[in-house]
């Protein structure tokens, strides 16, 4: 065990910082650097662990992570001052820059500038979607759930809910079909 | 002020739910986002959207603040807090009541067929968002700024988005400057 006492306020510190300094959604990375080995609140394990389970449970991992380590270290309040400490400052900055952005609406070119960073940031978004799209032979299945997850959600812009709850069971399905030493 | 009231319940009926089906994190929720903000809920135009959209992906966080600006938007200070809790708090407690079963779980055959089997959605999600917010921002070089910058992120990953989100945003600025379009 690694963990040594931290304090709520020392919580509430360490994820603020992380979540003004975090850009790009990079939280868990920064968390490990941050919580783990500078800090050393919690060890390697309890972390990898985390990961694991912060990817699959609904809502963002960075957050996910956060829960779990504030968790470990004081109970539901840590889990509170470190969910807390890691929204908050984000939260200022981006009303912040959308109050700044508010009174320069009227200028064409303001506009123009938030086009700009508005289709790089869409570029980044189908970047990292590409990335996490299942390829090869042997997973031509996965590949055709998202094809569907695409075409129902963001092209016929079907409702979002219904639509996962009729393709998570064919994608586990197939994932427990497919697991390795069976068959 | 009833009126108050009714936004901030609207921002809580519509984020709260969503919390618990944001697979893959906060940018598979995109799509269904600009369609009850734009849509559903007639909070944003399809340009507001856009602009708030360009707007949260330049703040620092864990996430999306995507939800955070639209309650702001909808309700000043108060609605920006609540679109926050609202988004995160339900995934937050799943998280935090599963946490302890989790570790007993691990290994189990179970564990590994979810998440793998939520993968694709997920990846799926998130490009049909990429796809939602490019139907609302509309336009030509908006089309031909994200398919640059997507093939850019792909060739360098490591790049910074900011970098590329300052230059890109640069060379509209100067296009509208210059009347080139």
């Amino acid at each position: 065990m690694t963990d040594a006492p931290a304090g709520l306020a020392a919580i509430f510190a360490a994820f603020f910082w992380l979540g003004v300094t975090s850009f790009g959604g990079g939280t868990a990375a920064w968390l490990y650097r941050a919580i783990v080995q500078r800090r050393r609140w919690v060890d390697d394990q309890t972390y990898l662990a985390g990961v694991g389970l912060s990817r699959v449970m609904p809502g963002s991992a960075g957050v996910n992570l956060t829960v779990q380590v504030g968790q470990r270290l004081r109970g539901g309040w840590g889990a509170l001052a470190a969910v807390v400490g890691l929204l908050s400052g984000p939260l200022f900055v981006v009303v912040g820059l959308a109050a700044g952005f508010a009174r320069v609406a009227g200028s064409p070119v303001a506009h123009a500038f938030l086009d700009g960073v508005a289709g790089s940031a869409i570029g980044l978004t189908f970047a990292t979607g590409l990335v996490l799209v299942p390829r090869g032979r042997s997973q031509v299945g996965q590949m055709l759930i998202t094809i569907a997850t695409v075409v129902a959600v963001g092209v016929l812009r079907w409702p979002m809910l219904p639509v996962i709850l009729c393709l998570a069971p064919v994608g586990i399905g197939l994932a427990l079909a497919r697991r390795p030493g069976r068959g | 002020m009833p009126e108050d009231w009714r936004n901030l319940l609207a921002l809580i009926l519509v984020f709260g739910p969503l919390s618990l089906f944001s697979i893959g994190g906060g940018a598979s929720l995109l799509a269904e986002i600009e369609h009850q903000s734009v849509a559903v809920h007639h909070w944003t135009t399809q340009r507001e959207f856009a602009d708030l959209f360009a707007i949260s992906r330049a703040a620092p966080g864990p996430g999306t603040m995507l939800s955070t600006l639209i309650g702001w938007k909808v309700a000043g200070a108060g609605g920006a807090v609540t679109a926050t809790v609202a988004l995160y708090l339900p995934s937050s407690l799943l998280v935090f009541g599963v946490s302890r079963l989790w570790g007993r779980w691990r290994g189990s055959v179970w564990h590994g067929a979810i998440e793998r089997g939520l993968e694709p959605i997920a990846a799926g999600l998130v490009l049909a968002g990429g796809l939602a917010v490019l139907q609302a921002a509309g336009g030509a070089a908006v089309w031909a700024a994200a398919a640059a910058a997507t093939g850019v992120l792909l060739r360098w990953p490591r790049l910074n988005p900011l970098i590329l989100f300052g230059a890109s945003g640069a060379m509209f600025a100067a296009a509208a400057l210059f009347g080139w379009r």
